[in-house]
Parts: structure tokens; C-alpha cells; sequence
């Protein structure tokens, strides 16, 4: 996963619920040094056990586009798949800038 | 390449573990090879064995380079291990520490776990024993299922042919035998039952997982647990800056950043993370609760004996008041016939 190009995340959701796992996969797949030399700002709410609430994620880019995803609805294949594709045009226009 | 023999080395989960103290005596099967072996008798001077040696490894198959203590069998019967014989099991995600990070996250725990036991004490074992390692997490869910649907005291034992031909009765009960794959397979077979401990901590049981291990069920110690770890202000507060300078270090901050303390195992039931702070926040651990219930005891005695005097208490007065009424009736009675 591309992950340069993000600068927030926040994620909500309550671990005891089956629809949590592709948030929890996707906080797991954020880079070790994310916060401290990527800018990231990560944010992650746990609801309490009995709690319906559906899990939330929320991805903000360098270029201020912001995505609301559904955990319970994508898997974390395609929850990749959707950042990465807005990723892959910054990335390209990031490449331009410096070439 | 690494060295195919390694020296044992104190690792892992398995040093969490208190031995079992009542094993399940049966015989195993290491007694089908006949203990004593009988010299064979041969008419020429020099033995020639036409068999494969007993020690014959297939080139095809050569020995496993894996420390012993991470091979997957080894694995399930460290996490089997661990949860009959560990009561407090807090479990976090963990999003890529880095070995620097985990490095402070456990040196700080190890400074608040001092903090909180006095030495020489039953306190200052359980917090040398508390340790936070990563699991392998589907390993250690099927080792979750097999505690929970798997009664090795239920196992019938097995006829088997020894090498010398005797008929001997073997019992395979152990965690990684055919009849707890069956057990578990049965019982999981339309899904594992709601009210189990299982079905209920599967969900939490995604992506990288450690496991903070507690000896005992100490909610002093789980405290400092969830100060350090998770710290939430008004109840948990994290160490002061003053106090514990080694808490604010960059390491640590960034490794607590990515610690996320999502459920745990206490007495065997699934709790939340309300219900570990819950178990965590109970006042003057162990010994304040027994000082209530004995309080409690104390004060539903009082309570008792004078509810039980009162009964009598109220008895005797309506008899007397009947008495008395009585009396003055008769009396009064006697008088009116004196008057007639």
C-alpha cells in the first residue's frame, strides 16, 4: 500500500464485532515510522463491546481529498485498493515534479 | 545459514508458564519401545544389521532448522499451556513496533510493575512474571479452541501392538492429537456456540496480536498495567513526567502510539476494554474485597440476629398486650359481677 501520500486517518469501530477486522487490518498496515517522518496523524476510537455502532474509516491525502470507507462493507482488499488508486495519481504527479 | 543445533535458551511465552500441578496420569505412548532391550544373539563375529538405522533421516526430509520453540506444535502447546494456567490475559494490537519500541514499552512496565509490589512478597512474583509478547494469532486461536472444547480426561484409551507384540492400552489425549482435532471439529462444526469464551473473544482475534500475561488476578497490578499501556486521565492516569522521565522518551511515546489495547481473557471470560479497566479499578486489589465481604458478612449478621430477635421481640409483646388485655378483661369482668 502506498502510504506517502496520506496525512490523517481515523478509525473508529468495536473490536468485538466481525465488521472491524479491515480497520484493524488497515491500522496493521500503516508503516512503523508513520507518525513520526510521514506526518501522519492517526487517530483510533474503540467502542464498547455491546455497542451496534458501525465501524468508521477515515483516510484524508497531501491534496486534501478526503474518503469515508465502510469496514463493513469493503474488505481490506478493496479498502487498499481504493486508496491506492488515489495514491498512484499523486504519486505520478509527485514523480513529474521532480523529473 | 544459522546453526542447526542451538542452545536452549529461556524465550518466548514458554517462561510465563507455571508447570500444571495435576497432570492427567495415563500412560503415553512412549512406552510402546520396551525399556529394556534384549542383546541379540548372532552365530558370526561381527553383527550385520540389513535394517535402516534407527536414527536414519530421508534425505527428503531433513531435520526442521527451526528453534524448537517457535515451530508450530511447539507453539500450540505454549498457548495451550498458557491459557489453563493463566487466569489475566490482556490482548493488543500491535501496528509494526519496532524492536527499539518494544524494548522501552517493556522496560517501562517492568519500572511500574516495581512500583506497585513491595519485595519479598507474593506481589513481587507476580509482577516478575507479567510479560507482554507477540502470539502467533491463529495458532493461538486454535489453541483457544482446544481448551475450551476439548476434555482430554474424556479420551478412551486405544489398543496398540508394542514391538515386542504385546497388547498394550495407550490413551493419545494430548493437545495435538487426533481426538482433540476431533472434539474441536465437532464442536465448531456449525459454528462455536455463543455463550462459549471462544465465539465471543474470535472477532478480536485479527491481525498482529500480544499478549500481556498476569499470574494471578491482581487489580493493583492490572492497574499499573493499564496506566503504563493504556492510560485514560480521570481513573488511569499515565506516570508523571517528574516521576518516570523514561515513559516520555521518544521510543515509548511512539511505541504506546501504536499499542491498542483491544480486549482480554479474565477467569476464563471475554472483557472489554470498560470491563478491564472495570476489573482494574477495583480498590486495594484482592485485599479490599475481602475486607468488604468480610464488612458485608459482619454487617448481614447483625442484620440477622436482630431481625430474628425482632420477630420474637414482637411476639412477646402482642402476648404480653394480649395478656395484659386479657387480664384487665377478666378482672374487669369480676368486677362487674361483683357489682351485679
Amino acid at each position: 500500500m502506498i502510504t506517502n501520500f496520506i496525512t490523517q486517518v481515523s478509525t473508529k469501530f468495536n473490536p468485538f464485532s466481525a465488521s472491524s477486522k479491515p480497520a484493524r487490518l488497515f491500522l496493521a498496515s500503516l508503516p512503523p515510522n508513520a507518525r513520526s517522518s510521514g506526518g501522519m496523524t492517526i487517530q483510533t476510537q474503540l467502542l464498547p463491546r455491546n455497542s451496534t455502532e458501525k465501524p468508521t474509516l477515515y483516510v484524508k491525502f497531501k491534496d486534501g481529498k478526503e474518503m469515508n470507507l465502510d469496514p463493513s462493507v469493503l474488505g481490506i482488499k478493496s479498502i487498499v485498493e481504493e486508496v491506492d488508486r488515489h495514491s498512484r495519481i499523486l504519486k505520478k504527479a509527485a514523480d513529474l515534479a521532480n523529473a | 545459514m544459522p546453526p542447526r543445533l542451538r542452545c536452549t535458551a529461556v524465550r518466548g511465552l514458554s517462561s510465563a508458564i507455571k508447570p500444571l500441578n495435576s497432570r492427567i496420569a495415563t500412560r503415553s505412548a512412549a512406552l510402546l519401545i520396551p525399556s529394556t532391550q534384549t542383546p541379540r544373539q548372532y552365530a558370526t563375529a561381527a553383527p550385520v544389521s540389513f535394517g535402516i538405522p534407527d536414527d536414519y533421516i530421508p534425505p527428503t526430509k531433513p531435520p526442521t532448522a527451526r528453534p524448537a520453540d517457535t515451530r508450530k506444535a511447539q507453539l500450540l502447546r505454549t498457548y495451550t499451556s498458557l491459557l489453563r494456567t493463566t487466569p489475566l490475559i490482556l490482548l493488543f494490537q500491535h501496528n509494526n513496533l519496532t524492536a527499539v519500541e518494544w524494548a522501552a514499552v517493556r522496560r517501562e512496565l517492568r519500572v511500574a510493575l516495581r512500583e506497585v509490589s513491595a519485595p519479598g512478597t507474593e506481589s513481587e512474583g507476580i509482577a516478575n512474571h507479567t510479560h507482554i509478547q507477540i502470539l502467533k494469532t491463529r495458532i493461538f486461536e486454535v489453541a483457544l479452541k482446544t481448551i475450551e472444547f476439548y476434555d482430554p480426561s474424556k479420551v478412551k484409551p486405544t489398543t496398540v501392538s508394542a514391538i515386542t507384540g504385546e497388547k498394550v492400552q495407550v490413551v493419545h489425549n494430548h493437545d495435538l492429537s487426533k481426538a482433540a482435532w476431533k472434539a474441536v471439529q465437532e464442536a465448531t462444526k456449525n459454528g462455536a456456540p455463543e455463550n462459549s469464551t471462544y465465539a465471543q473473544l474470535e472477532p478480536l482475534l485479527v491481525g498482529p496480536l500480544a499478549a500481556l500475561t498476569l499470574p494471578s488476578v491482581s487489580p493493583q497490578h492490572l492497574a499499573a498495567v493499564i496506566k503504563v499501556l493504556s492510560p485514560s486521565p480521570p481513573k488511569f492516569p499515565a506516570p508523571s513526567r517528574k516521576k518516570s522521565p523514561g515513559y516520555y522518551d521518544m521510543h515509548m511515546q511512539n511505541g504506546l502510539q501504536k499499542l491498542l489495547l483491544v480486549g482480554g481473557r479474565i477467569e476464563n471470560k471475554a472483557f472489554d476494554l470498560e470491563g478491564v479497566k472495570w476489573v482494574g479499578g477495583i480498590e486495594n486489589g484482592l485485599e479490599g474485597l475481602r475486607a468488604q465481604v468480610v464488612h458485608m458478612l459482619q454487617s448481614a449478621g447483625m442484620g440477622l440476629t436482630s431481625a430474628l430477635e425482632g420477630a420474637g421481640k414482637s411476639l412477646w409483646l402482642t402476648m404480653e398486650s394480649r395478656r395484659s388485655v386479657l387480664e384487665e378483661e377478666q378482672n374487669g369482668g369480676k368486677e362487674e359481677e361483683k357489682k351485679e
